[in-house]
């Protein structure tokens, strides 16, 4: 199929976000399109074009098992009323990452014990915190803090692999504290290897007790409403070690 | 819901926040599964299309980008692709009784694909671009887009060539695409 043309692509995405096609032709402009970034384009102008019309459309309540079904989809168990289990125990996500993280909070161990300056018996309580891409289920990130002088939090970096950071966006690390509690920002943060956060000692305690971290692409500066408004890249679970 | 409040509730879903989840639902199914029962034309169809379009939606919230869609547009084009793949995928049962059965539990007071055409008045430049297309041309997308026809079904509908279908359906896209885009290529 020559899709170098573009007016072959807009027809075809046209018909494509439409629903006119074959299933066969449906199939195969599918597997497309995870290959040409060009059709995306076309297909996402659109769906920014045709599905404000589903607007005219009268809405219409789905029974309650559907919502059951999907809870309990995403949850892998019931969810328990009034319980005060954390949610983030249940996720699928952390049982998929699990593993990984587990070999990558292993080397991180060994990283972050030889270069030791200070004992280790001087950090109790240390946390490490290994971040997955949330595409590619791969270890990303890692972060580990310890105590500093005044109370505060000296958090440790490392960004795995050759990220790199869409020009105009920023990077905003968040802490999750669990519980169903709103996501807390720590702040920007940079693609280097290696960098340091100072996190103060207002927010140690909720740090220290937090159930994990993520990583945010956010507008030039971070943030404006105090929450992660664009995609999460990069997401784990606070390890004791 | 607004457009802000909804893609607050998918960034918070992409980390992993179940109760902004019940809340986007809350907020969201009740048009979407409107969208999925009028493809499929069978409730039990439209839920299991419903349930696998959350899903999928929790799943990839943290690929949603507000600069490049609606948070609404998104998630529609997530329901409409189930709907549209489980509408074409080959049937192991026939249209039969039992189908046509379930087909009329559909309330009928619910309006067809013209008079939705003309209600689709929030649709801003799109309701001024429809009004550009001739009759057919409304026909046939508003069929195809609201009952998820294929060509072969729009021509059957029509009673008219599939041939002559085809080209209204894409005239009509043409058009439209020209009259949202004044200064396309």
């Amino acid at each position: 199929m020559r899709l170098d043309n573009d007016d072959l692509r807009q027809k075809l995405a046209a018909e494509y976000v439409l629903g006119t096609m074959s299933a066969r032709a449906r199939r195969r402009f599918a597997t497309l399109l995870r290959q040409v970034p060009a059709l995306r384009r076309a297909v996402a102008e659109w769906e920014s074009a045709l599905m404000p019309l589903a607007d005219a459309l009268p809405e219409l309540a789905p029974p309650a098992r559907v919502w059951n079904a999907i809870e309990s989809r995403i949850n892998g168990t019931r969810p328990e009323a009034g319980g005060h289990r954390g949610f983030w125990h249940n996720l699928a996500f952390w049982r998929l990452s699990s593993i990984a993280s587990a070999a990558a909070a292993l080397a991180l161990v060994v990283f972050i014990a030889l270069p030791g300056r200070q004992a280790p018996d001087e950090i109790p309580g240390r946390m490490v915190v290994v971040m997955n891409d949330l595409e590619t289920k791969q270890p990303a990130m890692t972060a580990t803090w310890e105590h500093g002088r005044q109370g505060e939090r000296i958090m440790r970096l490392r960004v795995m692999g050759h990220a790199e950071m869409a020009p105009g966006t920023a990077w905003e690390m968040w802490m999750l504290p669990g519980g169903g509690q709103n996501p807390v920002s720590l702040g920007l943060i940079t693609t280097h290897e290696t960098q340091t956060m100072v996190i103060p000692a207002a927010l140690a305690a909720r740090l220290d007790g937090a159930e994990g971290l993520a990583m945010s692409v956010e507008p030039a500066g971070g943030s404006r409403t105090g929450l992660p408004t664009g995609p999460v890249l990069y997401a784990g679970k606070a390890l004791k070690t | 819901m607004d457009a802000d409040r909804l893609s607050d509730l998918l960034a918070r879903c992409a980390l992993r926040d179940q109760r902004a989840f019940a809340e986007l639902y809350r907020n969201s199914s009740g048009k979407l599964f409107a969208v999925a029962v009028r493809i499929t034309r069978r409730r039990d169809w439209a839920e299991e299309v419903l349930q696998e379009s959350y899903v999928s939606i929790w799943n990839h919230a943290s690929g949603y980008a507000p600069s490049k869609s609606a948070p609404m547009t998104w998630m529609t084009a997530i329901v409409r692709n189930r709907a549209l793949d489980l509408l074409r995928r080959p049937r192991e049962v026939e249209l039969d009784e039992e189908h046509e059965e379930l087909i009329a539990s559909i309330p009928d007071e619910t309006p067809g694909p013209e008079q939705l055409l003309a209600l689709a008045r929030d649709a801003g430049a799109l309701a001024e671009c429809l009004k550009q297309l001739t009759g057919e041309q409304q026909k046939s997308i508003s069929l195809a887009f609201f009952q998820g026809l294929s060509h072969g079904e729009l021509a059957h509908q029509m009673q008219k060539p599939l041939g002559t279908v085809k080209a209204w359906v894409r005239r009509g896209l043409e058009r439209l695409k020209n009259c949202l885009e004044p200064r396309g290529a």
